[in-house]
């Protein structure tokens, strides 16, 4: 464990310095990060001129999931993201090679090699505008939920890191997993609405088999009193189970996987 | 530029995008019914919990006309893959040998960029085709020649728009993060996001002079008989007025941008 620590240092150490080598792109990134905070916030705010509710949830509520909304995607974008792009290429072009002679978990080295330290910055903003629409919401939202709120959250990044790479991994076996990344970021929007919106078997398929629809709203639940032990439970399953199929996948993928002709 | 030549690049690009047919269809199946559904499930939850019959001058059911039409229009407009094209080549050198070809790099990328709609204008047609058949919509024909029109004008418009975004790349290094924000802004204040009659009127009265509603909100309008003749006119007018202008901003970044280029890639 402590080698993993040390080794995700170097890689904290070696994306930032390499950041700082591209500096206009530095602040394009935060740019374009800041104008999605933006521009998601004015879709909420032109919704809430017409609707009083949306998803069960009134407008201050809905900043709040929003909020969180930017920081998952942060936190995705810093820490897995660029890692997750690389992957189809490194297995296309057969440089997956080099990750497979590492005396570390392959699992690991790829989905954490590349630290995005430009949007680490867009991350801290997210922070922001959660706690400025924590503090602004009338309500009071006790401190042990915010702290349950955020453990969840944790868990919702994971499920999110990984659908994302289940989405990646049958790349081993189609030369072009273009099509399936981009349905990842199509299906990926449903995480950015209230779950409240879904219906029906919609609803259970968006919580159980692609569960985009809890990443972010089933820990924003937590903060409006629902029921702590049964969001936990069923993330917690989600997870786990998301992890399994993963771990699955990514061992079928690499006997699979035939160097530079995959 | 001559037609022929234009014609030409275009088929090429044409046949390389439908190369990838596992990816095309998955796109096209897949990801169309995603965004709608979507769509569909704040609409409904919308009219649902606000009680209203309408909103911006439509019921849930226009609405959701409104954006099988937008979806299918942004598609062309937008188009796929193409973003950073412009871009690499300046910022590997790929553009060396545009440089020395006996005409404008503007148009021959612009011919690339048409050649890669036959993927999304079969798109258009077979899910508009669909739809029309197995809903209560309706198209007319003076609609669906405005909506073309408009499309035109708006595909031209937004690579006008994208083209000094990506001649940044002679300075940066990597303009990825700009062709975002251009969409973004564009989808918002473009009509994507929504009808652009739900912004408050003092919004819609800025933004009817700005280039955003021309490239989605414009054609998709036009097409679901939202807006007439008489709106179209003035709206793709505009359109053209605003390609003349950013025309000439690409002219200068261009060749400011030439100044800067060593040949060999950044």
């Amino acid at each position: 464990m402590t080698r993993y620590a040390r080794l995700y240092a170097y890689f904290l150490r070696f994306s930032f310095s390499r950041a700082m080598e591209f500096r206009l792109d530095f602040f394009f990134r935060i740019f374009m990060d800041a104008l999605w905070y933006g521009v998601n916030l004015a879709f909420f705010w032109v919704l809430y001129r017409h609707s009083g509710l949306l998803g069960g949830w009134n407008f201050d509520q809905t900043l709040i999931f929003a909020a969180g909304v930017f920081v998952a995607d942060g936190f995705h974008m810093t820490v897995f993201a660029n890692n997750m792009w690389m992957f189809p290429i490194l297995v296309n072009k057969g440089d997956l090679d080099y990750y497979l002679v590492r005396p570390v978990s392959s699992l690991f080295f790829i989905s954490l090699r590349d630290f995005a330290a430009n949007s680490f910055l867009n991350l801290l903003m997210a922070l922001g505008v959660l706690a400025w629409a924590l503090i602004r919401y009338p309500e009071p939202v006790g401190l042990d939920r915010i702290a349950i709120y955020l453990a969840l959250m944790g868990v919702g990044f994971f499920i999110n890191y990984t659908i994302h790479l289940l989405f990646l991994v049958p790349v081993f076996w189609m030369h072009s997993g273009e099509g399936l990344r981009d349905i990842f970021f199509t299906l990926g929007s449903y995480s950015n609405r209230p779950d409240g919106i879904y219906r029906g078997w919609i609803r259970r398929f968006l919580t159980t088999i692609l569960p985009f629809a809890i990443m972010v709203s089933f820990p924003t639940r937590v903060l409006f009193g629902g029921n702590v032990g049964e969001i936990l439970l069923h993330m917690g399953i989600v997870a786990a189970v998301a992890f399994g199929v993963l771990l699955l996948f990514w061992r079928l993928g690499l006997r699979a996987y035939g160097s530079a002709s995959s | 530029m001559t037609p022929r030549l234009f014609l030409r690049i275009a088929g090429v690009e044409a046949r390389r995008r439908m190369s990838y047919r596992a990816d095309f269809w998955l796109n096209l199946v897949v990801g169309f019914a995603a965004k709608f559904g979507l769509l569909y499930f704040v609409w409904t939850a919308m009219f649902r919990e606000s009680g209203a019959a309408t909103m911006g001058g439509y019921t849930l059911d226009s609405m959701l006309v409104y954006y099988v039409a937008v979806l299918l229009v942004s598609q062309i407009i937008i188009g796929a893959g193409f973003e950073s094209e412009v871009a690499t080549d300046i910022y590997e050198g790929g553009l060396n040998r545009y440089l020395v070809f006996p005409t404008s790099y503007f148009w021959f990328k612009y011919a690339q960029r048409v050649g890669m709609l036959l993927p999304v204008v079969l798109q258009f047609f077979v899910f508009g085709g669909l739809f029309v058949l197995f809903s209560d919509a309706t198209i007319s024909l003076s609609g669906l020649v405005m909506c073309v029109v408009a499309i035109a004008v708006g595909h031209l418009l937004f690579f006008t728009m994208s083209f000094p975004l990506q001649n940044v790349a002679f300075w940066a290094d990597n303009v990825w993060s700009l062709q975002v924000a251009l969409r973004l802004t564009t989808s918002l204040l473009g009509g994507l996001m929504f009808p652009v009659t739900l912004f408050p009127d003092w919004l819609q009265a800025v933004n009817a002079w700005l280039p955003f509603h021309v490239l989605f909100g414009v054609p998709a309008e036009v097409l679901v008989g939202k807006i007439g003749f008489a709106e179209w006119l003035p709206a793709v007018a505009l359109g053209i007025a605003w390609i003349i202008a950013v025309g000439l901003l690409d002219r200068v970044v261009w060749r400011r941008g030439n100044l800067q280029y060593s040949g060999i890639g950044i």
